[in-house]
């Protein structure tokens, strides 16, 4: 009976999605063509704009640098604050809703915002690349300090080490893998992220794709494109490498 | 010279259940003091409470010397004194065997040059003779989580050792080893122990090896002593007596 309920509404919710008039199925058959005339007319890639790709490739990586910079320093404020073995219920519960909110906001809309705030340019977008991953990264820092075994730590109390002692030799050393580890991953995500900020005016490359493809320059947009893969096949190898190296 | 340990009439409750009750035990120091008794007997809870981290006890108390109190730590440079050997090792795991040993040693350093691992000559030789002494030497570059839990103990006993204590605790010590393993492990902590004039206290439910690495036997149940006879005194009727007779104190209860 539940499971049939299951399938049931499972049909009507793609019913109802499919069931509209503006959907432009009669536009189908003819999109196969239309994609390989567009995919044509990117070819060949217009190498010649390799100044502004390189400039934009530069920006966005500077706001994702920045970003995951501002966010790791209000990440470790908050991550005390959220960290049920630091601080009392009423203060870490509170916390960590908010961070679950701010985790809900997705990035394009809070770049959207801050262009409102704070106008055109890379500072919108390094303001929402921070607020949003803080709500991510806060959250990993916070159960990393949940996670350091209490007794290693008791132990070095019990032979006398003063409290920051056992902090850099107790603590630390069980928390910093985790830390370097969720940091690197945060700003991979960062950058793959502020590739389209610039779609709304938010600084980096995304402002080329967006100008290439309004004007039609599709060859253009091809060496954006390429770029972007060639950035994000990087950071993925980076990223891959530390991770074999902090395990 | 001052006793290893007082203590007179030391009571202790977790959550209104007694952990240990009106307790007066003293030992002179270079003693080995075998805590003998089942699981929840107040074996760890007095091994706790000498090594100056339980709160809340009532009666008094004195470890080499010092008063403890039962509402704040000890002075950390005070702390030196009696080092403890946990059960479960309590290494950092990401450390090296050498560094674990060295974080004994933090009290004695002045912070800021410790916090940048700039540790002093004294230092590094102190390290270096307990790991001679665990049998360690070898091993010392090694990560502390890639040990077998019969070198991770030897870690915790040279950590202990290099803290330089005046008093040795041991939280069952071999309960997670094989009887050989435990042999060596109690034979390595008083050896070193002896060859540094000073006491043991370990606690151990195997009434053999309390027998034997043990010149006194204390037996605590339901968290009061039972006897307290020198090794070559202790009867097969206390042991008995230990592990199945009545509670002291807590009457006959029927349980359906």
């Amino acid at each position: 009976m539940g499971r049939g309920l299951v399938w049931i509404v499972l049909a009507l919710a793609i019913l109802w999605s499919a069931a509209s008039a503006e959907m432009g199925l009669d536009k189908l058959p003819g999109a196969a063509p239309r994609l390989g005339e567009f995919l044509g007319r990117m070819m060949p890639p217009d190498l010649s704009v390799w100044r502004e790709v390189l400039q934009g490739l530069a920006e966005t990586l500077r706001i994702a640098i920045l970003g995951t910079f501002f966010a790791v320093l209000l990440s470790a404020g908050l991550a005390v604050l959220a960290a049920e073995t630091l601080v009392p219920a009423a203060v870490w519960r509170p916390v960590r809703g908010l961070l679950a909110m701010i985790r809900s906001i997705p990035l394009i809309l809070v770049a959207m915002l801050m262009v409102g705030a704070v106008g055109l340019g890379p500072l919108p977008g390094i303001l929402a690349i921070t607020f949003h991953a803080t709500g991510m990264l806060a959250k990993f820092y916070a159960e990393a300090i949940d996670n350091v075994a209490a007794a290693p730590v008791a132990a070095l109390e019990s032979a006398g080490a003063s409290r920051t002692q056992q902090l850099r030799w107790a603590i630390w050393p069980q928390m910093a893998p985790v830390i370097l580890r969720d940091t690197v991953f945060r700003f991979e995500l960062n950058l793959r992220e502020s590739l389209i900020l610039g779609v709304v005016g938010a600084g980096g490359i995304g402002l080329y794709v967006q100008t290439y493809v309004r004007s039609f320059q599709y060859d253009k947009a091809a060496t954006v494109t390429m770029a972007i893969v060639v950035l994000v096949l990087a950071s993925e190898a980076v990223n891959s490498a530390l991770h074999k190296r902090f395990s | 010279m001052t006793a290893a340990f007082t203590l007179n009439a030391v009571s202790h409750h977790f959550d209104g259940a007694a952990a240990l009750r009106e307790v007066s035990l003293s030992a002179a120091p270079g003693e080995r003091v075998a805590l003998l008794g089942p699981s929840g007997a107040g074996k760890s809870t007095l091994l706790a409470l000498l090594d100056g981290r339980l709160r809340g006890w009532h009666g008094e108390a004195g470890v080499l010397g010092v008063p403890l109190s039962a509402t704040h730590a000890l002075p950390r440079e005070l702390r030196t004194g009696a080092g403890f050997i946990f059960q479960e090792f309590a290494l950092v795991d990401r450390l090296t065997v050498y560094q674990n040993v060295m974080n004994g040693r933090l009290a004695r350093m002045r912070t800021w040059p410790s916090l940048w691992g700039r540790f002093g000559e004294q230092d590094h030789l102190k390290v270096a003779a307990a790991l001679e002494d665990t049998g360690l030497s070898g091993l010392a570059r090694r990560r502390a989580d890639q040990l077998s839990g019969g070198q991770r103990q030897r870690v915790a006993i040279a950590r202990c050792l290099a803290q330089e204590p005046r008093l040795v605790l041991a939280d069952e010590p071999v309960s997670n080893l094989d009887p050989a393993h435990a042999e060596r492990i109690l034979g390595l902590i008083t050896g070193a122990a002896d060859k540094r004039g000073i006491g043991v206290v370990f606690s151990s439910h195997q009434p053999e090896l309390a027998r034997r690495f043990a010149g006194r036997v204390v037996g605590l149940r339901a968290g009061a002593v039972q006897f307290d006879k020198p090794s070559g005194q202790v009867t097969s009727d206390d042991i008995d007596a230990l592990y199945h007779g009545a509670a002291p104190g807590a009457g006959l209860r029927v349980v359906s």
